[in-house]
């Protein structure tokens, strides 16, 4: 077989993506063993909550859809409330594309319906630590994740009366400690603390007066506001800049 | 088929277009302005702090407390080591009842 050169071995690039799936994974698991356990109780089949988490593969939107798919409300309401959960993808790929484009057409296509909030965040880490972000790479953390979501939901919807306490076992309190660690990961970047602290406030106000999920649209719009507004640093400034 | 599958398609498909609409988006710009490309930097910050901040107020000390030592104890330690911690923390301060 012939093998084409490359700059990094590729295996360490396949063990840095799969150890980097392990936490995901493992903070995914409870919610797409409660997804599954949730979406039998609504009248799902097995089948049926599988097909979801294989399809949609966005966990708070798949919760937002089994709400409503229990009450009269309209189908496409159902839908625009699941794109209206997952609108924050679009600044996912905004902020990363580029970097699929040398993939081609088809990776980058797999690329795109793979980029779940974990899989953006390690991306972004991985490129402001100077490591090259290919494809190896990004399908060994990808894939696991996903492979893993899809069984979770299965194992749920198989065995999901079992779980008697979910608030006991600190299931509802998983994802938020893991989101957490997330935006600390980021603490280093130009304006954190105004960022966090107005996105965090502007949240907070908007469930409140608007309600869920549209404060995650508008806290996010706020902070991210707030970064544009920032004076731009000296350093940061080139002769050219006013051009904008 | 039944209603369910045929919404889940919908749904995946809008959540295909959110994953890849950005992009799509953007590249048709030669040059990514810098006032642009600073918003793309506080994404991530910015979406991830909406996703916990509610957390904070819905449940009582337990859950403020576990965030802020999850928070501080991340600048120290990895982030796996903290996220199993924060669980345990949870589920040890629910125990205590109350």
């Amino acid at each position: 077989m012939h093998k084409p050169p490359d700059i990094r071995p590729p295996r360490s690039e396949i063990i840095e993506g799969l150890k980097a799936s392990i936490p995901v994974v493992l903070s995914s698991m409870p919610f797409g063993l409660l997804f599954g356990a949730i979406a039998v109780k609504h009248g799902f089949t097995t089948f049926e909550a599988v097909f979801m988490s294989a399809t949609i593969f966005a966990g708070a939107s798949q919760m937002v859809g089994l709400e409503l798919f229990g009450t009269t409300v309209a189908p496409w309401l159902i839908v625009l409330s699941i794109f209206a959960v997952n609108f924050r993808h679009v600044l996912y790929s905004a902020a990363v594309g580029r970097i699929f484009r040398p993939w081609g057409t088809a990776r980058m296509a797999l690329a795109f319906f793979l980029l779940v909030d974990p899989q953006f965040a390690e991306t972004e880490r991985r490129r402001e630590h100077g490591l090259r972000v290919t494809w190896r790479w990004y399908a060994a953390m990808a894939l696991p994740i996903y492979a893993f979501w899809i069984a979770d939901t299965w194992v749920g919807a198989s065995f999901g009366n079992l779980i008697s306490d979910p608030h006991a076992l600190g299931l509802d309190f998983v994802l938020p400690i893991y989101f957490l660690i997330m935006v600390m990961g980021f603490r280093q970047r130009k304006s954190f603390i105004p960022v966090v602290v107005s996105s965090g406030l502007a949240s907070v106000i908007a469930e409140h007066v608007v309600g869920s999920p549209w404060h995650v649209s508008l806290g996010a719009a706020v902070g991210i506001a707030v970064a544009m507004a920032m004076p731009i640093p000296k350093e940061d400034a080139s002769p050219a800049g006013g051009i904008e | 088929m039944t209603s369910i599958f045929w919404i889940t398609i919908a749904g995946a498909l809008a959540t295909y277009a959110t994953r890849a609409g950005g992009y799509l988006i953007l590249s048709r710009f030669e040059r990514i302005p810098r006032r642009v490309d600073r918003a793309l930097n506080a994404v991530p910050a910015a979406v991830l702090t909406t996703l916990v901040a509610p957390s904070f107020l819905k449940g009582d000390w337990r859950e403020a407390l576990t965030l802020v030592l999850v928070g501080a104890a991340v600048t120290r330690l990895p982030g796996v080591a903290v996220f199993a911690g924060g669980w345990a923390l949870i589920v040890g301060l629910r125990q205590l009842g109350g």
